[in-house]
């Protein structure tokens, strides 16, 4: 503690030396007037002299008394008012320290998981300095907390009600694209019911992005996954499929890799909303080019559009709207986005470790580049590419809960399926698609065309392919000319086709009087029980009757 | 004293793998990307037969142009074509419209079989039998 005090012996002199100066200059001055008045007067100024000398010392002890009472007072307002002083920055010095060190520190507990009190605790527990804070700092800092506490659990709530329902809805949606899948199959013989589905289809594939979008925004996972690699031609068609003008997409040389089962729904996500971008801010005449190349970090998927100039002001903006995005966008920040896509985009990407970048484009328009990491990408073909083609697609659903129960329809499908069990090889087996009035199976020709014209164009083709073979053109069908039938066998040539049977009928007939029928001997055993008895005709008999 | 431990904000759990799927070709494509719903389709039959005119697929020919074109080196019914690449016959005519009119294919009414074969076949059984 810092002394104001004055230092001892300045202001305490004795009063006898503080006195001692008025009271001899005033006994001087009364002696002197003694002196000088007349001898009369003596007596009286003497007395007047007296008193006044009393009573100027007595003043000045009593002036010197009070100073010194002031000083005395001053000197305690002086050590109080430094007390204060000293209180008021020690309690600055506590505030700054609870606002600067002890709330972070606390709040950052709260979002690990515990609940306040539990966070004062182990703040106690974390810095020893913390553990008795003042009385109303404690309760400040518990109702601040709490007050964190339930703002947060309450976003946390409205979050996972979002991501509920976008769940749900990604639930129907997806058992409604099964549905439509086997629809598609069922009725694939008849065109305007097969557009129609595939109008249906599409817009179903629609409000699956946009459930979808939901559910990452609101801190979900992509609710498929496929169990397998799929090529990533085939996720980027698949991305194609699930936005309104996919039409516009002109996907070339997209290098030969796959993306691995659990990472291509976010890939196929993430593309899909930048292809959405892409074509809702440029013409609509326009194409949109997609182009994937192998780069070291991975595949870079590039996305140009032939619409408008992103200026250096909109690409900060829009670049600022990604950084937003991959810090973390809350749902309840979303109205202020009006593009949502970019927002699903930098989510994605923050948690797959995907990279976006957007830069003015050569045709003028925007480029997007997505540059999906080599641990998302492997070289086993895809389920996609592995055959080559194939559109089908039905993929699991990961934590998304079941479709509503419906009941199964009963199908009646307009074409048949091909099961991948039939060999598509023998296809001999007649299909039986309706019965006669007498019970038997009736094939029935599927074959609009009748006859007769088809029997026209047959000739007409012929006459086309002679006039291409006499002009010594390429002709592809001639692999398929009719084979020329192969002229009959000669019936007399030992080796023509009936030729042993007949040699074996008529060694049967050998040694039977003509007449008989060559099975006689089944028919009547009895007659030719003689034959048992007689010896077996030799060998060479045998082979000269052949000839 | 044991905290109380609270449940909430805890990340979800992780789902289960993967399951195999039940031998189906799976894939994220949707048939309308394929072949597209408003697509002009040519007067093509299930039996019509359609032939190649170039080997090689152009570069901008996707999977299943390609597929056409190399699997109809020889030719093939429009059935048949289908049922390869497990695409229905409505998808499949907008495909090959969509080839047809790049040149890319020819289609051809399928060959008929004449009634002499069959005469002369008969004419044959016929005598195998009176031999008999």
């Amino acid at each position: 503690m810092v002394s104001v005090q004055s230092p001892p012996g300045r202001g305490e002199r004795p009063y006898t030396r503080v006195l001692l100066l008025p009271a001899i200059a005033m006994a001087a001055a009364t002696g002197a007037a003694v002196a000088l008045v007349t001898a009369p007067a003596r007596l009286a100024v003497g007395w007047c002299g007296g008193i006044a000398t009393v009573l100027v010392i007595a003043t000045a002890a009593e002036a010197v008394r009070r100073g010194r009472a002031l000083r005395k007072q001053r000197g305690e307002h002086a050590r109080h008012s430094a007390h204060l002083e000293q209180r008021i920055a020690a309690h600055e010095h506590e505030l700054v320290r609870f606002s600067r060190e002890i709330i972070p520190a606390a709040l950052q507990l709260l979002s690990t998981g515990e609940s306040p009190r539990e966070v004062i605790r182990k703040l106690g527990l974390a810095n020893p300095e913390y553990r008795d804070l003042p009385a109303p700092q404690a309760e400040t800092l518990l109702t601040v907390l709490k007050i964190v506490d339930r703002e947060v659990t309450m976003r946390d709530a409205a979050a996972r009600s979002f991501v509920s329902v976008a769940r749900r809805v990604q639930a129907i949606i997806h058992q409604q694209a099964e549905e439509l899948r086997e629809m598609e199959e069922d009725h694939g013989r008849n065109p305007e019911v097969f557009d129609d589905l595939l109008r249906i289809d599409h817009g179903n594939a629609l409000i699956g992005r946009l459930a979808d979008s939901v559910s990452v925004l609101g801190g979900g996972r992509p609710g498929r996954q496929w169990p397998e690699p799929v090529s990533l031609y085939s996720t980027l068609r698949g991305a194609m499929s699930r936005i309104l003008e996919y039409r516009r997409i002109q996907l070339s040389s997209i290098a030969k890799v796959s993306v691995k089962g659990i990472y291509v729904e976010p890939v196929i996500h993430a593309a899909a909303e930048l292809l959405d971008n892409a074509t809702r801010y440029s013409p609509p005449q326009t194409k949109v080019h997609v182009t994937a190349t192998e780069v070291q970090t991975g595949v870079c998927i590039e996305i140009e559009d032939g619409g408008v100039n992103l200026n250096e002001e909109a690409r900060a903006r829009i670049e600022g709207m990604l950084e937003a995005a991959k810090a973390g966008v809350d749902l309840q920040d979303i109205g202020e986005h009006p593009r949502l896509g970019l927002a699903v985009v930098g989510r994605l990407c923050t948690a797959y470790n995907m990279q976006v970048s957007l830069r003015a484009s050569a045709y003028g328009g925007v480029r997007a580049i997505l540059i999906v990491p080599s641990q998302m990408i492997t070289h086993e073909p895809g389920v996609g590419l592995a055959h080559g083609i194939g559109a089908t697609g039905i993929p699991m659903t990961v934590g998304i809960p079941e479709g509503p129960k419906r009941a199964p329809k009963r199908r009646r499908p307009t074409s048949p399926k091909i099961p991948a069990t039939v060999s598509l090889e023998d296809d001999d087996v007649p299909e039986v698609t309706e019965w006669t009035p007498n019970g038997l199976p009736q094939r029935r020709s599927r074959v609009k065309m009748p006859l007769a014209e088809r029997l026209a164009q047959q000739e007409a083709n012929e006459k086309a392919d002679r006039e291409a073979a006499e002009r010594g053109e390429y002709n592809p069908w001639a692999a398929v000319a009719e084979p020329e039938p192969k002229p009959l066998r000669d019936m007399s040539a030992p080796d023509a086709p009936g030729k042993g049977l007949e040699a074996f009928w008529e060694g049967l007939k050998q040694g039977i009087e003509p007449g008989t029928h060559p099975t006689d001997f089944i028919r009547n055993p009895t007659k030719y029980l003689h034959l048992l008895n007689d010896p077996a005709p030799t060998e060479a008999d045998d082979e000269g009757d052949l000839k | 004293m044991t905290p109380p431990q609270r449940q909430r904000r805890d990340p979800a759990p992780e789902p289960p793998p993967p399951q195999e799927g039940e031998g189906k070709v799976r894939n994220p494509e949707r048939m309308y990307v394929v072949a597209g719903p408003d697509g002009e389709r040519a007067e093509l039959d299930l039996v019509t037969l359609i032939v190649a005119r170039a080997t090689d697929p152009p570069p901008s020919a996707s999977p299943e142009q390609a597929a056409v074109l190399r699997l109809c080196a020889a030719p093939l019914s429009v059935a048949e074509l289908s049922a390869y690449l497990h695409l229905p016959y409505s998808a499949m005519g907008v495909l090959l419209t969509e080839l047809l009119t790049a040149e890319l294919v020819q289609a051809r009414a399928p060959i008929v079989r004449k009634q002499r074969t069959d005469r002369s076949l008969l004419e044959a059984v016929m005598n195998g039998l009176q031999r008999l």
